[in-house]
């Protein structure tokens, strides 16, 4: 796990998206307090606080959230067994321990990135934004979970970054056509993807974690069943 | 003295292709165990079965009397050098070491990783990135993560293969040095002068099924069809007197070749040597030297 996180602030490309978070939190703060009249304009036209204040991080990370995490971590299993480095982990713990380990490495990456950019915007505008944070941090819980699954599945390390990359762009997009879609298959893909329970009930955020949690026990099952 | 290993009946399959055809052999604590045998033989892919890298088709085994299903519970009293395992390429020897030390859940000094380099013979390789390494290093630094944690089972895929005479001596004292210390080792190799060195018991393994088992003295001396034997003579014996003898002693010696002073002949058992050589002396031969000569671990390597 520590291995994980520490390489994921090794890497560019993860410094790049940190940066990137914490300086849209940065940006949308310094909107915020420079234009108190545009601010009060949103409130009184039936935005929220929140609503207001965490636009853009949140919208940020809905968008880019899949695509960025794929960008960091798609090869995040299957690089492990085409450089065959995985026979010197897989001999000294367990399968369940590897997926386990790199899941909570990639996702303490993603939790420092969104508290720092969460708390740049708390600092700067003198206000907390609990909810939309556990949101956030939900909503890449789904995603690092559904990207290890990804890794665990394609065997072949170029398939999952390009495969990575056409799921990162269209998954935001069917996410936002299943939400107002009829069609069953659309609706099926509402309930599978995060998007839908980040807008209801507070206990909604359960579902995605949930979904996650699936993922996460199907990479440790694939993980089990290889020769490596 | 304990089993450590108990492997019944093993198999394993990739598609179509049957590699290991029903393996069976223990290993006691504290020995140093050889498998031998032709590439694609087998024997990479039964310390990959041992050591979880792969999943048997059927049979079984038990480690520490724990059979595959119950593994994790005792790698940490293992150590392993995988055979192919690429390293982490970007990372400095102590850097690797230190990753592969966290992951055994040991908690180690500096000081700790520097003495097992020394070990190896990497002291002064520890920062060097691990790209930079020879092959030989590389080899030695997957020793290294092998003995991390103290372990009791080491398992050794083909340590010295590859590498330079000096180096090669070097892994052999450290493994002849593990012995000492009581650690069980099992250690794959192409080199039988090796393994007869070093082993306490060797597996011959052919087309995924193992054929000779035993002591490396047991398999030189046991069940040889016939043995060798050097007699330097005067005047040299010739080939025609030799089937004289044989037919006079009622003796199954065989003509097997000349040398430059001497010749070679093959005889049944060690019994027919003495009696070979009275027969000699009494036929006027002059005698200056009987020799039997052992077979050694590749001769039995290469007999069906």
């Amino acid at each position: 796990m520590r291995q994980e996180f520490n390489d994921s602030f090794k890497s560019i490309r993860s410094i790049l998206i940190a940066v990137f978070f914490i300086y849209i939190s940065y940006e949308s703060a310094g909107f915020i307090s420079r234009n108190p009249d545009e601010v009060s304009e949103l409130l009184s036209s039936g935005m929220t606080e929140n609503q207001v204040y965490t636009a853009a991080i949140a919208l940020v990370i809905l968008i880019f959230g899949f695509l960025f995490t794929f960008a960091i971590s798609h090869d995040i299993i299957n690089r492990e067994i085409e450089t065959k480095t995985i026979r010197l982990l897989v001999t000294k713990v367990s399968r369940t321990e590897i997926v386990l380990g790199k899941f909570l490495g990639v996702m303490l990456f993603w939790i420092a990135t969104v508290t720092l950019s969460y708390g740049v915007l708390g600092l700067i505008t003198k206000a907390w934004f609990p909810k939309d944070y556990i949101h956030s941090v939900v909503f890449l819980f789904y995603c690092v979970s559904f990207v290890l699954l990804l890794s665990s599945l394609i065997n072949k390390t170029r398939v999952s970054m390009f495969a990575g990359i056409l799921l990162g762009i269209a998954i935001p997009i069917i996410g936002l056509v299943a939400e107002y879609a009829n069609k069953w298959h659309w609706v099926a893909l509402k309930y599978v993807l995060p998007f839908h329970y980040l807008q209801g009930a507070a206990w909604l955020v359960i579902v995605p974690v949930a979904i996650g949690a699936v993922y996460l026990v199907l990479s440790i099952l694939l993980l089990k069943g290889k020769d490596l | 003295m304990t089993d450590i290993i108990q492997v019944d009946q093993l198999k394993k399959s990739y598609g179509s292709s049957e590699v290991l055809k029903g393996i069976n052999f223990t290993v006691r604590q504290g020995e140093v165990f050889g498998i031998v045998g032709h590439n694609g033989a087998g024997k990479s892919t039964l310390i990959h079965v041992l050591t979880g890298i792969t999943h048997k088709s059927s049979g079984g085994f038990r480690i520490f009397g724990q059979p595959e299903s119950g593994l994790d519970a005792v790698k940490k009293r293992m150590g392993v050098m995988p055979d192919t395992s690429n390293l982490y390429e970007q990372m400095r020897g102590v850097d690797f070491l230190r990753y592969m030390g966290r992951l055994k859940q040991k908690t180690y000094s500096g000081a700790d990783y520097l003495s097992l380099l020394e070990q190896v013979g990497l002291a002064d390789a520890e920062q060097k990135r691990i790209k930079s390494y020879s092959f030989g290093m590389r080899k030695k630094i997957s020793i290294a993560q092998a003995l991390l944690g103290n372990p009791e089972l080491i398992f050794l895929d083909e340590p010295t293969s590859g590498i330079d005479p000096e180096s090669a001596i070097h892994i052999r004292n450290l493994v002849l040095k593990l012995k000492q210390q009581g650690k069980t080792i099992i250690l794959t190799s192409h080199n039988l002068d090796e393994l007869d060195r070093i082993c306490d018991r060797v597996a011959m393994i052919s087309d995924g099924v193992i054929n000779k088992l035993g002591t490396p003295q047991e398999l030189k001396t046991g069940k040889a069809e016939s043995m060798e034997m050097l007699l330097r003579t005067k005047p040299v014996l010739q080939e025609s007197q030799v089937r004289m003898l044989s037919e006079k002693l009622s003796l199954d010696v065989r003509y097997a070749g000349l040398g430059k002073d001497h010749v070679l002949l093959k005889v049944a058992t060690e019994e027919d040597v003495p009696l070979l050589a009275r027969a000699l002396i009494e036929h006027d031969f002059l005698l200056y030297e009987v020799k039997v000569r052992e077979r050694s671990l590749e001769e039995v390597f290469m007999e069906k």
